[in-house]
């Protein structure tokens, strides 16, 4: 099973959200990173055959899916960023209504929905309007649309939005689980959402695919990059106007804790800090998302300069 | 069939669908009630007291003081008429019936009225169109009363046609090929007709408002995104909506229709339908039918028109990416006619109130006007009477812009 982007593109008027990416989707759990705007969502629905790139094409199992049509449909599962539903349904409506547009036999959708609102925890809500659900609970029903199926490929753009923390450790156990022989694609800009769950990740700016790679081969691009220190409290605003800090934190004696990244370490006592995705996230991506031209595009497992 | 019978439940399931599909019903029982209430009689009992009725009891009382006139309109019943008309006027020395003395015209004209409708109109000059008191009438002439209507048809179409000799010959055969002798059965009034009007194009504005969010508000939500992702989300999705709210559009049309018919006929009385269109509308009128097939034609006119009209609503909700602009834009198109018929007079506004979805049932430029009047439409020597048109347009829209609606929601969002 393989999903292959090939060197898709999409132009809309003069801006270019999508600039001639390839990608190889195997089976596991893959993270679409990257800041918002950066393409994710024109790049996703252009996989969900909801958009015709300007050039390239999506392929399943090297066939085009515009050619696969109901075929490639049949497979796949979306959750799309704004999560639409009809106000007037209630969950179980909602439910059955997409399982039968899924081609779902009536016994096979009950039985499914049934099973799906146990694992998304719904199933006291199952009479309740969708309307009435809180964000949350909104977003699992969507989750639980995408999985009908029991696609072979499933794609969440922004899934965990709206979701309370236990809920999002939920969710990627129930990712986790289902991701055995399917290829699952999220997209987000919360790295910790992906960080352990994702056996791959694909990171975009700009409509470009900026670096491929698993959370260890990326992580190790930022190696050396980040630091740790303390320093004076009264000294944070003179830091932080010439480093990329990433995180502070108050120490009972009345200095900060800081993580912070650079090409050197800024001080005499900082010390070297292990790197984790969120740090190339930050890397790749300073100030929410403003380019650093110091850090450009694309390679497998690692970053052109 | 599932994916239909889900979308139907999805439809219906929406609040504003009922209230607008209640208000319907209720308006058609109003409508048909309404023109009841506009009836009025007055009269001088047997001990000199003036009673003054309204409502049902002016229609019981006028067909009882017009049954005599019920039935079959020979010549020789119009001349009795006319002359009993020109008998009372003379010995009174008037020449126009409200010159009468209080009472008179109660007691003496009021019963043979009916057999009266339309005896000036066919005696109207050829050349001005101008109709003559009947007191001028000449009553040797009545004894070939449907000859001197088939002669004012002639002449009318003269003047209502001028250069068109074609759509001339038409008329004259169609109206020469009207049953005659008419029939008349007094009671009914042109309001009621008019009512059915309001009420068909009150209910067209109800489908409407129903069927232009079917597509837009998914696109609007996001919902499409997920549904188009679906095996059947597309083009069977797209034939499950557009038939579940031609069918809801279809079975409402229906249903209030029939009611407003069952009611205002009830309430008139059943035999009024039997009465011969050119006894309530112009003595020369084109159309071979009575009162109660006018009911039914208009009826089935308004449905295509309905029916057309949620077609094209469905074509606009597939363009349009938000349920204001599908909304509005649909109602623009619902009122277009009626603005046209007030603004664009002549062939322009003939043509476009023809081709418009909405026409078949709206107010001032539907069928039902058009078949009381002698509009025809012309192009490259072909003369169709303006109903046809209207109805034809209707029968070619409905599958057209099905099919449009079909089609753009499956081409959406893909560029």
């Amino acid at each position: 099973m393989e999903l292959l982007i090939d060197k898709v593109s999409k132009k809309f008027k003069d801006k270019k959200a999508v600039d001639n990416i390839s990608l190889e989707l195997t089976p596991g759990v893959w993270g679409l990173l990257g800041a918002n705007g950066a393409g994710k969502t024109t790049l996703m629905r252009m996989i969900a055959g909801i958009m015709q790139p300007t050039s390239g094409q999506v392929l399943y199992d090297g066939v085009p899916i515009q050619t696969l049509g109901e075929g490639y449909r049949d497979v796949f599962g979306f959750l799309p960023q704004e999560f639409g539903f009809y106000p007037e349904f209630t969950v179980k409506d909602y439910l059955a209504y997409v399982a039968a547009l899924k081609g779902l036999t009536e016994r096979e959708s009950r039985r499914r929905i049934r099973e799906l609102l146990e694992r998304v925890s719904l199933t006291d809500v199952y009479n309740k309007k969708i309307a009435r659900l809180s964000g949350g609970m909104k977003r699992r029903v969507g989750i639980a649309q995408a999985l009908l199926n029991d696609p072979e490929i499933l794609i969440l753009d922004e899934p965990t939005g709206g979701l309370d923390p236990g809920e999002r450790v939920r969710f990627r156990n129930l990712l986790s689980e289902f991701a055995h022989d399917r290829i699952v694609l999220i997209s987000t800009h919360i790295v910790p959402d992906v960080e352990y769950i994702a056996t791959c990740h694909a990171i975009i700016r700009d409509g470009r695919l900026l670096a491929t790679g698993t959370t260890e081969e990326l992580v190790r691009l930022v190696e050396g990059k980040v630091w740790s220190c303390t320093i004076p409290a009264r000294a944070v605003p003179e830091y932080e106007s010439r480093l990329q800090i990433i995180s502070l934190r108050n120490e009972n004696d009345g200095s900060v804790s800081i993580r912070y990244l650079a090409e050197n370490p800024c001080n005499d006592i900082s010390v070297p800090s292990v790197p984790r995705l969120e740090d190339l996230y930050l890397w790749l991506f300073p100030q929410g998302g403003v380019e650093n031209p110091k850090r450009t595009s694309r390679k497998k497992g690692g970053i052109h300069r | 069939m599932r994916i239909f019978y889900l979308e139907l439940k999805r439809v219906l399931k929406s609040k504003l669908t009922w209230i607008l599909l209640a208000l319907a019903l209720l308006l058609s029982v109003l409508l048909a009630w309404l023109p009841t209430t506009y009836c009025y009689s007055n009269y001088t009992d047997e001990d000199g007291n003036e009673v003054n009725l309204t409502g049902l009891a002016s229609i019981a009382h006028e067909k009882e003081r017009q049954a005599e006139a019920a039935g079959i309109v020979t010549p020789q019943r119009v001349r009795e008429a006319v002359e009993t008309y020109q008998a009372c006027l003379a010995s009174y020395g008037v020449t126009e019936s409200y010159d009468l003395p209080e009472g008179v015209y109660e007691r003496e004209i009021l019963p043979i009225a009916p057999l009266l409708h339309g005896v000036k109109e066919a005696f109207a000059d050829p050349d001005t169109g101008m109709a003559p008191a009947i007191m001028e009438i000449d009553l040797e002439q009545i004894d070939d009363y449907y000859s001197v209507c088939e002669t004012r048809i002639a002449s009318l179409m003269q003047m209502e046609q001028p250069d068109s000799p074609r759509a001339q010959s038409k008329a004259v055969e169609m109206y020469r090929n009207t049953k005659k002798p008419f029939e008349v059965y007094p009671g009914m009034t042109s309001a009621v007709m008019d009512y059915q009007n309001i009420m068909g194009f009150l209910v067209l504005l109800f489908c409407v408002v129903i069927a232009a969010p079917i597509f837009s508000a998914d696109y609007q939500s996001g919902a499409d995104d997920i549904l188009r992702c679906t095996r059947h989300g597309r083009v069977s999705l797209g034939i499950a909506k557009m038939f579940a709210a031609l069918f809801i559009s279809g079975a409402a049309f229906v249903l209030c229709a029939a009611v407003h018919i069952l009611v205002a006929d009830s309430l008139f009385g059943w035999e009024c339908t039997r009465t011969s269109i050119q006894m309530m509308y112009s003595i020369v009128t084109l159309a071979d039918m009575n009162i109660g097939g006018l009911q039914f034609l208009f009826a089935v006119a308004g449905l295509l028109s309905v029916l057309a009209s949620v077609s094209f609503t469905l074509f606009l909700s597939a363009r349009c990416r938000t349920t204001v602009s599908s909304l509005a834009s649909s109602l623009v198109f619902c009122i277009a006619p009626v603005v046209i018929s007030m603004t664009a007079p002549g062939a322009l506004g003939a043509w476009l109130c023809s081709i418009l979805p909405a026409s078949g049932t709206s107010i001032q430029a539907s069928v039902l006007y058009a078949i009381t009047d002698f509009q025809f439409l012309n192009l490259a020597g072909l003369s169709v009477w303006m109903p046809y048109a209207m109805i034809g347009a209707c029968m070619i829209e409905i599958p057209l812009f099905a099919f449009l609606a079909v089609r753009s929601y499956c081409r959406h969002a893909l560029n």
